[in-house]
């Protein structure tokens, strides 16, 4: 919880009214944003994702495993978010529980698509290995450091990041093994399958304080919202998926309005996003 | 809730219930002195008891039952298991009583109600022991396969007696029970059999019609209160909470014991009064009878 | 006979013979598994004051969907909670182990508790009951496609049967798209194969949102078509809601 006095409160709603928020920026810019990628060693991919103090860290795991009987074709991807107890006191014992699940919940929702897998982010029946018996299972993991306001943003992300910055081992099959017998494979350490994440959707979170609504909140100003929908855009500029947080009520005609600023704001966001990734990738080559 | 001698007048209206909130036993008390209860009943008067079949449709055998505004679900679900090696005839039947947060203010999530394990045993431990189903009749082939009855009772509205309203539904799911027409396939898995399904016949039928279990015996219980020398049947939850020596007796049909419970309390029963309460239970038993025969024979009109 | 618990032997629940067609239930030009248009509701069904113990409650049933909510209070705050001169909203939801065709665990379930939280936060006058809390609590008894939506429209009408002040009725729809067909009120095996949902939750007199979920991926157009389907449903639903609370209200007067 941010403790503000009622004339800082004034002081930022007005702020925001003028379009000249206490940091100097305007109602639809971004602070700074840095991506680094490779972090976790250990990982199959990792980036970490700061925008101005706000620190997140994602990393990608990939497991063999059993296609569900539902999608025999799709590979499976599953996200978790923990709320580390530095980033905020509020978060220490089970305190960031709560903002966890929450979290993932809408992360999941906004990369993972519809239940039969039509449009995820990640296409999912590039992780299948052999129909209905072997593919790989994804498992995102991310972590907030230190929380700034607009987490769901910025792990969004560095999951964009992590996932570009994942290689995913090539498996060999033996040819021949017969239809219901657990067929050999062999997975390669050296030869690596690089992602494509071209259709990953960013996500914008819009922050409604007084009449007008911002993106990239402080937790400054976070504290002062009346409601925030966060919308997750591809480079197509469809929607991926939309969460509202917050408790008050809004006008149908604002949603539309708040979904076509968003896809106005997301070109910005991933062209900025795609150029950071790939200098931090080309540092990461030069270091190694 | 109408009162006896309550007047219209909404000022004596208020005292009674401010009465009845501070004093009551005394408020109690009184009402029994006059050989009736606070909702008009006389002492040994069960709640209206109501049951209605079939409630689940995804259910195999599922029943409602309500005695008085206290309201239980059950719904029995089959399964397939390996009989245990001791009994490689035998199936089984799995009892599980549950107080869902949604029927008392006492139940909170996550802190489940002490009296849901309680009854959860009573009622596993009367319907084994009263031999009501016949173990046998739940296998479906010797040492291979048998039938897990999953029977789980919902306690959806807790106003007292919830043990007589539990058992109640159980047997009454138990009478709607319809086991499944079933055959062995290839892998030697037990696999259902639909209607239309005539050219299946490589496959092994084990269980070639959908069929009823034979129920012998059915059990019905009663709790009563016992109170100084007046016995109440049926309590609701308010006389419950205030008078706390509870006595449940379950019978057969044919009027035999089953069992009975006595779980401590302030009054110590004679045995006259026990042989009271068990005379009230005989009674009931006949009523309670009464009401699932009914509804078994509508089931089957409405299947013919 | 085996105990409850502990030593149960793994069991499995016989599947049908014949594999039920997957793929062509939903070619091109599908109808709906229970025959209803795409765009057409199940029938709805509210019974307000089912159960007794509660300050209030409500019943509802959608096709084979079929809900309780019992609403508490307001009454006292746990006692580690702080001062609030607000009132406290406090939800659970969770299924009872028959609800789903395969038996379940029965627990609780812990997105559709937040979810059911937000969905109701935003339209309860929570100044009217400082320091207290109010308790929603439903079960879902068989589950059979669009729980959460009819778990917060039941909720809603608990809430008014228990007499907590509220700007206005809260009525949820969720619409499903399945094979670029949006299909209003979907059922379980369309849930299963939906490319896509939208859910809403609203007050309609005011119409205000106070609860939007979008999954999958959506062009602008089809945004705009499925908002306003739901919009146009929870209108309705909120008819059919506010009737079932009058006749409840005159059934009492008599």
């Amino acid at each position: 919880m941010v403790g503000l006095s009622l004339g800082e409160q004034h002081f930022i709603q007005g702020g925001i009214a003028q379009d000249l928020r206490c940091d100097g920026r305007k109602r639809l810019a971004y602070r700074p944003i840095s991506v680094e990628t490779g972090v976790i060693p250990q990982a199959n991919g990792s980036a970490r994702v700061r925008m101005g103090a706000t620190d997140v860290i994602a990393s990608v795991k990939a497991e063999l495993g059993k296609p569900s009987l539902l999608q025999p074709n799709k590979g499976k991807v599953s996200i978790y978010i923990d709320c580390s107890s530095t980033a905020e006191p509020a978060f220490e014992g089970r305190g960031g529980d709560e903002l966890s699940a929450e979290l993932s919940t809408a992360l999941q929702r906004c990369l993972l698509g519809g239940k039969s897998g039509a449009g995820a982010g990640i296409d999912l029946s590039s992780l299948v290995v052999i129909d209905g018996k072997i593919c790989w299972d994804l498992y995102i993991d991310g972590l907030v450091v230190f929380s700034d306001g607009n987490l769901l943003d910025a792990l969004g992300a560095a999951i964009k990041a992590a996932l570009s910055n994942t290689g995913i081992p090539r498996v060999h099959v033996a040819a021949g093994a017969s239809s219901d017998e657990k067929p050999e494979i062999d997975v390669s350490d050296e030869e690596f399958l690089q992602f494509d994440t071209s259709a990953v959707p960013v996500i914008i979170t819009l922050t409604k304080v007084g009449k007008h609504y911002i993106v990239d909140a402080t937790s400054e100003e976070e504290s002062q919202m009346s409601s925030a929908v966060s919308i997750s855009v591809n480079r197509q500029r469809c929607i991926c998926g939309i969460t509202k947080r917050g408790g008050a009520g809004l006008d149908p005609s604002i949603i539309l309005d708040m979904i076509s600023v968003a896809q106005h704001v997301s070109e910005q966001l991933i062209n900025k996003l795609d150029s950071e990734i790939a200098s931090a990738e080309a540092g990461d080559d030069d270091e190694s | 809730m109408g009162l006896p001698n309550a007047s219209d007048d909404l000022s004596s209206e208020m005292e009674v219930d401010a009465f009845r909130r501070l004093f009551p036993l005394r408020f109690f008390e009184r009402h029994l002195a006059e050989s009736i209860r606070p909702d008009g009943r006389p002492l040994g008067k069960a709640r209206d008891t109501s049951v209605f079949l079939g409630a689940v449709a995804s259910a195999n055998g599922s029943a409602l039952a309500k005695i008085g505004s206290t309201t239980m679900l059950t719904a029995i679900k089959m399964e397939v298991m390996t009989p245990s090696l001791e009994s490689p005839d035998e199936g089984c039947i799995a009892i599980d009583f549950h107080m869902p947060p949604i029927c008392s203010p006492i139940v909170r999530p996550g802190r489940p109600a002490e009296a849901a394990p309680v009854i959860s045993k009573q009622l596993f431990d009367t319907i084994s022991s009263s031999g009501l189903v016949n173990l046998k009749e739940l296998s479906l082939v010797n040492g291979k396969a048998a039938w897990m009855a999953y029977l789980d009772v919902y306690c959806l509205d807790a106003d007292g007696a919830l043990f007589d309203a539990a058992l109640l539904s159980a047997v009454s799911a138990l009478s709607h029970l319809q086991i499944p027409a079933v055959a062995i396939n290839d892998d030697g898995k037990i696999v259902l059999m639909s209607e239309e399904d005539g050219q299946k016949q490589a496959q092994e039928q084990v269980n070639k019609e959908k069929r009823k279990l034979t129920l012998k015996s059915i059990p019905f219980s009663l709790t009563c209160i016992l109170h100084k020398n007046y016995i109440l049947a049926d309590p609701t939850a308010e006389e419950e909470s205030i008078m706390e020596t509870l006595v449940t007796i379950v019978l057969d049909s044919s009027g035999q014991l089953i069992s009975l419970y006595k779980p401590g309390g302030s009054v110590l029963a004679h045995t006259s009064a026990l042989q009271d309460c068990v005379a009230l239970t005989r009674q009931r038993v006949k009523e309670l009878k009464s009401i699932l025969d009914e509804q078994n024979s509508v089931m089957e009109i409405e299947q013919d | 006979m085996a105990g409850k618990g502990g030593a149960n032997p793994a069991t499995y629940s016989p599947s049908p013979t014949i594999q039920k067609k997957k793929a062509p239930l939903f070619k091109e030009d599908w109808v709906r598994p229970d025959g209803r248009g795409f765009h057409q509701c199940r029938p709805a069904f509210f019974r307000t004051g089912a159960v007794n113990a509660a300050s209030g409650s409500a019943y509802a049933e959608f096709g084979n969907t079929k809900v309780i909510v019992s609403v508490f209070g307001p009454r006292e705050s746990k006692k580690a909670m702080m001062y609030s001169d607000t009132g406290r909203l406090n939800c659970n939801v969770s299924f009872t182990t028959f609800a789903t065709p395969v038996r379940g665990q029965g627990s609780d379930h812990k997105e559709y508790t937040a979810m059911l939280h937000k969905a109701l936060e935003g339209a309860i006058i929570l100044e009217s009951f400082p320091k207290t809390t109010v308790d929603v609590f439903a079960l879902v008894l068989e589950s059979s496609g669009s729980d959460l939506p009819v778990v917060i429209s039941c909720a809603s009408l608990a809430l008014a049967d228990a007499g907590i002040m509220m700007y206005d009725l809260v009525a949820s729809v969720s619409v499903s798209c399945v094979s670029k067909n949006l299909v209003i009120d979907p059922i379980f095996e369309e849930e299963n194969y939906q490319d896509g949902s939208l859910m809403i939750t609203c007050m309609p007199s005011r119409y205000e949102i106070t609860q939007l979920t979008v999954t999958g991926e959506w062009s602008t157009p089809k945004i705009n078509e499925g908002m306003q389907l739901c919009l146009d449903a929870c209108a309705k639903l909120a008819k059919i809601m506010r009737s079932c609370l009058k006749e409840a209200a005159s059934d009492s007067k008599e």
